[in-house]
């Protein structure tokens, strides 16, 4: 089955001026996360050993892990995008269920790895973390601060898609109207890269 | 008044005023998805949120009238001046011409019928109301209003006990709002002009509100993660800007004016763009350097985004990036005076109409020239040391903000007022009431000016008796410029309700929003127009009739 | 037009440089250590734009602008940062 063209013009619809705004709402939010990225390099670059001393604290085939689960979630949700447009409906509907699922099974995770840390006494302002150098508590500050908006970003798409799933099962969103699903899928994809930037900067510091 | 040109149609037809959509009173308003009624929800609060600015203003002047306590403590006055920076930039200045003018007008001069979105423009406002409610919120709650300055500076922001959690709250809602409109008129400019409408047809307010929605998608995110990191300092004491934790303050600096700096372009374009539509209007003459304009503005967009640190000239920044700075902060001047050469170049040898609007854009660009002016002075780095945080750096940026946005703002309002109300205020007035503001205004910031060379620091609840005649000169200033206000203000309101019945094009322009009816039909055109020649082509408009 | 065959292909690459950048940090490549992480990441993050997210296949000039311009304003936000940052000590 071949692929239905989006609408490129119409009184009532414009698809790419769609796909156009949620790019721009994208930029905002690479900008958002770059401000935090910013700081991130200017603590790193002041205080590099304590850097290096704090991540081997962090488990790093978790952090592996959950790098794969994202992006085997971006898989799934472009795969979902593209079989909706080819009219393949439950498959369509199976892949943004595994894309969702996905997401969850990372937070799980995210959410146990934080619970661990917060055992051993590693939070912010904790009178553990407090006796520690500087530099790792800038590291654990910006830790959580980092991976706890991103884990935000992702609970937001986890409930846009299943928002996007609705839609799919109502029939709202099928082989001619798919934009809203794709501009979902662009704030999924998005979720995803942030957290490959996370991944080396936070667990794979030597 | 000059000659107009015949509407669109026969029957004229209702004016979007009497078509309210889906809902009837008020919630025709507040749930509205046309962007005529959105502009003008966004004025009305602007205008409301101006007018608590100017008055915590006028409090804050009435204390400095002498030495020594007047009507207040001095927490009182940190607040004040705290409060009248956060008003006035977060709820008049940022968002003033964009959400209102840009709002109305852009998809007009464009040949559209909305903006690209215009569920998200409603959003925006609801936003924007909701992070102003947030910062009242702030003033009447808890241990009381900010009184850190509208730069909430670490590590005192971080331990002061107001309440700066909902207002930095506040902040970023309103953030949230900027950049939403931001990315809802890029997309209206790129998707939405109408055939023949190419980007060299574009009239220049549109460039303008063009370049500052990149700086709002840009550069407001960066802020946004500031207020956050601000808020998650004081209820978890994360450690990014306190010392104590090895957090460095000077980081915070950065942060805060890396969106901050851009912020003020943010605030000039769009007042800039407004200049460009007026002067050649009323010099009868086409733009001078049409596209060095465009794309000047673009410029200023761009090199305004590398000029943050020369707020940190004294800060503790290294030598290395002061001279950057410094070097940057007169690159940007370029631009900007590209600009003031345009619009004078445009009246030279023009056949200039005496009108409020053509006026208000003389103001601006005096006051403007002043405000850049000082701007450089401060851009050195010698005479910063002795400037910073002196009475200089407000008196500078009244200038170029007051005077030259608040100008323009105003320029705004007496040349679109007939054609969002359909009626003229009093011109005899308006003109008056100008002459009054120019005075005061500079009795009051000149004098700002000279205390600020002589030493006068900022944000001081108390001074020395040496400082007192040009502080009883600038409060005396002060008054004259609120009455000049008020007299504007009232005129303006007067003509709302009792002004003469106004005709769809009083100015002559050449634009698209001269070619529709005053107040607009609410699909704005009947048909869209197809676009056959530049935004000030004055010889064709005598053609076409 | 988006095909199965290409998003699984990325997906591998994904995967192969997830397992790159692990290995690359197990060695002690010193200064180097943080550029290649960031070109890795940079790289993935090109697959997932390109191809998840289909930059490659728009036409119009503003989506080609959009992610090389936002990268030119992060990368001038932090170079002057560090302009600050590196040289507090003086220009040595």
């Amino acid at each position: 089955m071949g692929e239905a063209k989006e609408l490129v013009s119409d009184e009532a619809r414009d698809d790419t001026g769609a796909r156009l705004g949620m790019w721009l709402f994208i930029l905002s939010e690479l900008l958002l996360f770059g401000g935090m990225f910013i700081l991130y390099s200017a603590y790193r670059y002041k205080n590099a050993v304590d850097f290096h001393h704090a991540s081997m604290e962090l488990e790093v085939l978790l952090g592996t892990f959950n790098t794969l689960i994202l992006v085997t979630s971006s898989l799934s949700m472009a795969a979902s995008i593209a079989a909706v447009r080819r009219g393949q409906r439950r498959l369509s509907m199976v892949l943004l269920m595994a894309t969702i699922a996905l997401g969850l099974f990372f937070l799980a995770n995210k959410g146990f790895e934080w619970g661990a840390k917060i055992e051993h006494g590693i939070y912010p302002n904790s009178p553990t973390l407090l006796t520690r150098a500087k530099g790792e508590v800038l590291f654990f500050g910006l830790y959580y601060v980092m991976t706890g908006l991103h884990g935000l970003h992702v609970l937001v798409g986890i409930c846009i898609l299943g928002g996007m799933l609705t839609l799919m099962i109502k029939d709202k969103i099928n082989r001619t109207r798919f934009v809203p699903l794709e501009n979902s899928g662009l704030y999924w994809h998005l979720v995803d890269i942030i957290w490959i930037f996370l991944y080396p900067l936070f667990y794979l510091i030597t | 008044m000059i000659a107009t040109r015949p509407t669109e149609s026969v029957h004229p037809k209702p004016s979007f005023y009497h078509e309210p959509g889906r809902y009837r009173g008020i919630l025709s308003w507040i749930l509205t998805l046309d962007h005529k009624r959105i502009g003008l929800l966004y004025f009305i609060f602007v205008i409301a949120f101006f007018f608590s600015g100017v008055v915590l203003g006028f409090f804050m002047r009435l204390e400095m009238i002498a030495p020594g306590g007047a009507i207040m403590k001095p927490q009182t006055y940190n607040s004040l001046f705290t409060l009248h920076g956060i008003i006035m930039i977060f709820l008049v200045v940022i968002p003033a011409i964009p959400t209102v003018f840009g709002n109305f007008f852009l998809p007009i001069q464009i040949g559209a019928r909305d903006v690209a979105f215009p569920r998200i423009n409603l959003l925006s406002w609801w936003l924007y109301i909701s992070g102003a409610a947030i910062v009242a919120l702030s003033v009447f709650t808890g241990q009381g209003p900010p009184d850190t300055g509208w730069t909430f500076y670490a590590p005192y922001s971080l331990r002061t006990t107001v309440n700066i959690p909902l207002a930095v709250f506040g902040v970023f809602i309103l953030g949230m709002s900027s950049i939403l409109t931001g990315l809802n008129l890029v997309t209206t400019t790129h998707r939405l002009r109408a055939p023949g409408m190419t980007w060299r047809r574009l009239p220049l307010f549109v460039w303008a509100i063009y370049a500052t929605s990149w700086v709002q998608i840009l550069a407001t995110p960066v802020i946004g993660i500031t207020m956050v990191l601000i808020f998650l300092e004081r209820f978890f004491g994360v450690g990014v800007f306190d010392p104590a934790k090895g957090g460095d303050p000077i980081l915070y600096q950065h942060m805060f004016w890396i969106y901050s700096h851009p912020a003020t372009y943010i605030m000039i374009l769009p007042a800039m763009g407004i200049v460009s539509d007026v002067v050649p209007v009323f010099a009868r003459k086409k733009i001078f350097g049409y596209m060095a304009i465009a794309l000047s503005g673009m410029a200023i967009a761009a090199v305004g985004s590398l000029v943050w640190g020369h707020h940190m000239f004294v800060s503790g920044q290294s030598d290395f990036a002061n001279l950057l700075f410094s070097l940057l902060t007169f690159l940007v001047a370029v631009p900007s005076a590209i600009k003031v050469f345009n619009w004078v170049a445009t009246l030279h040898k023009g056949s200039i109409v005496i009108e409020p609007p053509l006026l208000f854009c003389l103001a601006f660009i005096f006051l403007f020239s002043i405000g850049g002016l000082t701007g450089l002075i401060q851009g050195a780095l010698a005479p910063n040391v002795h400037l910073h945080d002196t009475y200089w750096i407000p008196a500078h940026f009244h200038y170029i903000i007051f005077g030259g946005m608040g100008f323009g703002l105003f320029a705004a309002f007496h040349y679109w007022f007939p054609k969002m109300f359909g009626r003229m205020y009093h011109r005899k007035t308006a003109i008056v009431a100008w002459v009054i503001m120019l005075i005061g205004f500079n009795l009051f910031y000149f004098s700002m000016l000279l205390l600020g060379w002589e030493g006068m620091p900022r944000r001081y609840y108390d001074y020395l008796p040496q400082f007192r005649p040009l502080h009883l000169t600038a409060t005396f200033g002060s008054w004259i410029l609120i009455a000049g206000l008020i007299i504007m203000f009232a005129n303006l309101f007067r003509g709302l309700f009792k002004g003469e019945r106004a005709a769809d094009n009083p100015w002559g322009g050449a634009t698209l929003e001269w070619q529709i009816s005053s107040p607009p039909p609410a699909e704005n055109f009947e048909t869209i127009p197809v676009v056959r020649h530049g935004p000030y082509d004055f010889e064709e408009l005598k053609r076409d009739g | 037009m988006a095909k199965y065959r290409t998003y699984i292909l990325v997906w591998v690459g994904l995967v192969i440089l997830t397992g790159t950048t692990l290995s690359v940090a197990g060695m002690n490549l010193g200064g180097w250590t943080v550029f290649i992480a960031l070109a890795v990441a940079g790289t993935k993050s090109g697959l997932v734009l390109n191809y998840f997210m289909h930059l490659r296949s728009e036409r119009l000039l503003i989506f080609r602008v959009i992610i090389p311009l936002v990268m030119a304003v992060f990368l001038v936000f932090i170079l002057l940062t560090f302009a600050d940052l590196a040289f507090r000590g003086g220009v040595r």
